[in-house]
């Protein structure tokens, strides 16, 4: 069936559109404009925004993390319902189902979840696959396991085994990318550190942070994965952990890498609370390390909880739950934290990181290397997406939200410096185009001929939030699946992965070293095309060698 | 087989409150089930919920500390085992808990046994091993050994005992990684506070955690299947607009004899497990039963031969080695027999059918 989206603004930076005209759908994609054939359907767009389906390239929405979480606090939606936030007033309205809804209302069409966990990634799996509409992907985490540290130990790499390694991990748990998570600090944890620098060694390993960062940087670029470690870097949280993130960039030495939630190492240490922003000096650095991507990890003022396999970082995070519960789950790899956290406007550090925030997108050179997230739940949940686009597109209600903040804050803070206003084409990059870029998702984030037919159309507002709130319509793999911001059909998208090839021989290491220590055979925990119902389910992305 | 479903269909789509308990089944059985009882307006609960719901209840009150049982073996240098349920669950345990070799792991301590209100029983050679054992009552003990760890003043009429604990009390603030590991169905929830509230107290200065036994029957790859469906842990209601959890209100025992529910759904298809039914079950509340066992059920039951998960088809299910959801590969041929899942779906299917009809 031909589908006509009639007379839209059309922005699609990746085209260096943004035009009055028409897109074309048909089996799944988009088309060209077809010569002498009448469409079977067509939607009158004139007056709307027609952009393509938003990617989320950082989003916790499933796996044995996020439902710890859920099992911590089923009664977040409660408490985020009762703020006015728009999240459903029940416990269902976190469960997959509910998620993927929310976000195809919103016009968001695939998201990835960036921390599966090797040994648990059938989990992971079963959750995305309950999640509708949407597509998905997962980045595996490696980095504290024992397994890639004894091969790094005192830098001693024998021969490609790591890269076997981490390709067999990427093939066995249906991964997209390679996450890293406090490279060795989870590990060290183990060793009762309770801080972990980037040039500190894993205790009985030997190996650095910065020395396991840059390996993996190797491995990913020898296997030719299209997406770049995508790495949270020492010493999130911290005040004056700005100048890791700098020396962070530094090590990547030119190679690729995307940083993850930046904004929560955007802090500098100056002024009479030992508290800055540390933005200026860090988008200065990524302004200048063309090699880098980042997503931000924007905070919003209310309840959320966070959820991390940064173990170190939450258990010293644990001091600040709110409400007083939190779980230190310590497992194989990095185990993972779970702290509630209510961020306030009235709190110093949270105004802080608010504005912190906000300041690395709008100091940005190039949008095409800052994505959007909150890092969700950690920042804030997704759902606040559409507030954050307005604080970013219209100056005057930032104003109005920064000048409620504490005067403390306020004098700290360059944010009411800023003038600049991100145009619509630029929030297309850092939602649509910029994320597809970096996961190597060629076929979306754009709407040139060929590309999935993922489209998210909106009404033009002055009021970005209600804007973006509710899609008019989005079609997911060209689909019509929300009308006037309500979902009309529930359709179940794909999840996509690579599959690199290794030496067979890394197998047999492999379950000789899970039988010894864990007494497990690995092929319980491998996924496999039935894990899901859906015969399509599972699509792969080639790896370049 | 048709015509079985169809009266199964017929049966549940006229009641008001079907539970659907035992649940005896792998993750796409759970996963069938909260669909049809979420289709339904009915409630899920699983066999061995007592100990699950306990640990759930307390962990929203105040969270939870758990170690893998990876972590555990690999890296504990002290586990104290509390009560007789760890070694009924799993009769290997203490073996698996202290291999020959391990991963590196923290301190330089020997590793040691605490058991706690049970008897010392068979310990891998070299493991030194302390009992806590005597005429006290198990949570009494619990509370001894907290009270020490926290070096309360207290005095204790059986000496030796005290000395014992003291002597406990002190290795544990001395451990590098300090391990607690009971089953929760085992333990009331005053008592999961106390270990908690140790464990918090120990790891301001060290590394401590928690190993919760799995429950029977699948009991967590079904509870997180529950989680992630719909937020909530199995003892959840669907009969109202939005879920409900109630480890109390929603347990099928009671749901039973109180007439509430007025169909039971009971699901027991797992290989070498078997979910106890209910008192109550088959005694005139209209059942359907998916079984791999033969059962004795009422004359108006429905009752409907599955496979057992593991034996007769592939199944992803809760793997304690692995603290996570796994699949184990089928170990006889596989049979013809459908899945709970297989069976489940098509009751939804034919509902729906009947209810456009």
């Amino acid at each position: 069936m031909l589908i006509q989206l009639k007379g839209g603004r059309v922005i699609d930076p990746a085209n260096n559109r943004d035009s009055i005209g028409d897109v074309y759908l048909e089996n799944g994609r988009v088309v060209e404009a077809p010569e002498g054939r009448e469409p079977d359907e067509v939607h009158n767009v004139s007056g709307k925004i027609v952009m393509a389906g938003a990617i989320d390239v950082h989003s916790h929405i499933a796996g044995t993390n996020v439902t710890l979480g859920r099992q911590l606090m089923p009664e977040l939606p409660l408490i985020a319902a009762s703020q006015g936030q728009p999240f459903g007033p029940s416990p269902a309205a976190w469960g997959a189902y509910a998620t993927g809804i929310r976000y195809a209302e919103m016009g968001y069409t695939t998201v990835i979840e960036p921390a599966m966990i090797p040994t648990h990634a059938i989990q992971a799996h079963k959750e995305m696959a309950s999640i509708p509409i949407i597509d998905v992907a997962g980045l595996v985490v490696l980095g504290n396991d024992d397994y890639t540290l004894n091969l790094l130990r005192k830098g001693d790499v024998k021969s490609d085994e790591l890269k076997d390694y981490v390709a067999w991990t990427l093939a066995h748990s249906k991964a997209l990318g390679l996450k890293v998570i406090n490279a060795g600090g989870s590990e060290a944890f183990k060793f009762n550190a309770r801080t972990f620098d980037l040039d500190e060694e894993v205790p009985e390993y030997g190996v650095t942070s910065r020395g396991i960062v840059e390996a993996m940087q190797q491995v990913i670029a020898d296997l030719g994965v299209p997406h770049p470690p995508h790495v949270h870097t020492n010493n999130l949280g911290i005040a004056g952990n700005v100048e890791t993130a700098v020396a962070t960039l530094k090590a990547t030495q030119g190679h690729p890498i995307h940083l993850a939630h930046i904004q929560f190492y955007g802090y500098g240490k100056e002024g009479d609370k030992k508290f800055s922003s540390g933005a200026p000096a860090l988008m200065e650095a990524i302004n200048k390390h063309k090699n880098a991507t980042v997503d931000v990890g924007q905070v919003m003022f209310g309840q959320t909880i966070t959820i991390s396999g940064d173990v170190l970082r939450q258990f010293d995070g644990r001091r600040a739950a709110n409400p007083k519960k939190w779980v230190i789950n310590q497992a194989e790899g990095n185990g993972t934290g779970v702290v509630p956290y209510n961020y306030k406007k009235k709190s110093f550090v949270n105004a802080l990181q608010w504005a912190i925030g906000l300041e690395i997108f709008l100091l940005a050179e190039d949008p095409w290397r800052v994505l959007f997230s909150t890092d969700h739940p950690n920042g804030a949940l997704f759902t606040r997406y559409p507030e954050i686009f307005h604080l970013l597109m219209d100056r005057n209600e930032r104003s109005r939200w920064f000048d409620s903040l504490p005067e403390a804050s306020r004098q700290v803070s360059g944010l009411a410096g800023i003038s600049r206003e991100l145009t619509l084409s630029e929030l297309a990059v850092m939602t649509r185009a910029a994320p597809a870029k970096v996961l190597g998702l060629t076929d979306r984030g754009h709407l040139a001929p060929g590309a999935v037919a993922d489209v998210a159309i909106y009404t033009e507002q002055k009021n970005k939030t209600k804007m973006f709130a509710a899609a008019d319509l989005v079609f997911k793999s060209g689909k019509l699946v929300v009308r006037k911001g309500n979902v009309v059909a529930v359709s179940w998208g794909r999840c996509y992965h690579v599959d690199p090839g290794f030496d067979r021989q890394i197998e047999k290491r492999v379950r000789s070293f899970y039988e010894t220590y864990y007494g497990a055979d690995p092929s319980w925990f491998g996924v496999t095309e039935t894990v899901s119902d859906r015969p399509d389910r599972f699509a792969t992305i080639r790896c370049a060698s | 087989m048709d015509s079985t479903l169809q009266r199964a269909a017929e049966l549940l789509a006229q009641a008001r409150l079907p539970v659907f308990g035992g649940l005896f089944t792998d993750v796409n059985g759970a996963k069938a089930a909260l669909a049809l009882a979420q289709k339904l307006g009915g409630v899920v609960d699983h066999a061995a919920s007592n100990g699950m719901s306990r640990a759930a209840r307390v962990m929203r009150q105040t969270g939870s500390t758990p170690a893998s049982f990876g972590e555990v073996r690999n890296r504990a240098d002290t586990v104290v085992l509390i009560g007789d349920g760890p070694r009924e669950r799993d009769p290997d345990l203490v073996e698996k808990l202290f291999p020959s070799k391990n991963l590196p792991r923290p301190g330089k301590n020997k590793r040691e046994l605490i058991v706690v209100g049970t008897k010392k029983g068979r310990t891998p050679s070299g493991v030194r091993t302390t009992e806590i054992n005597g005429k006290n009552a198990l949570p009494e003990l619990v509370a001894l050994l907290a009270a020490a760890t926290r070096e309360l003043p207290f005095e204790i009429r059986d000496e030796a005992l005290g000395k014992k604990v003291l002597s406990a009390s002190k290795r544990l603030r001395d451990s590098a990684f300090a391990v607690f590991v009971y089953d929760p169905a085992e333990l009331e929830e005053p008592v999961l506070h106390t270990v908690l509230e140790t464990v918090r107290l120990l790891v301001k200065t060290t590394r401590a955690a928690t190993l919760s036994m799995s429950a029977p029957g699948n009991g967590e790859g079904v509870n997180l299947c529950s989680i992630w469906t719909c937020g909530l842990s199995v003892r959840t209601s669907f009969a109202g607009e939005t879920p409900e959890n109630n480890m109390w209100a929603f347990e099928t025992e009671r749901l039973l004899k109180s007439g509430e529910a007025d169909a039971l759904v009971w699901i027991d298809a797992l290989d070498g497990a078997e979910a106890a039914p209910p008192k109550r079950a088959f005694r005139g509340i209209p059942s359907v039963v998916l079984s791999s066992k033969p059962v004795k059920v009422g004359r108006d039951d429905v009752v409907i031969e599955v496979g057992a998960a593991v034996a007769d088809h592939d199944a992803e299910i809760y793997l304690p080695p692995i603290a996570g959801i796994g699949v184990v590969k089928a170990t006889s041929k596989k049979s013809d027999k459908p899945t709970v899942a297989d069976v489940l779906n098509k009751i939804g299917t034919l509902i729906d059918e009947k209810g456009a009809a």
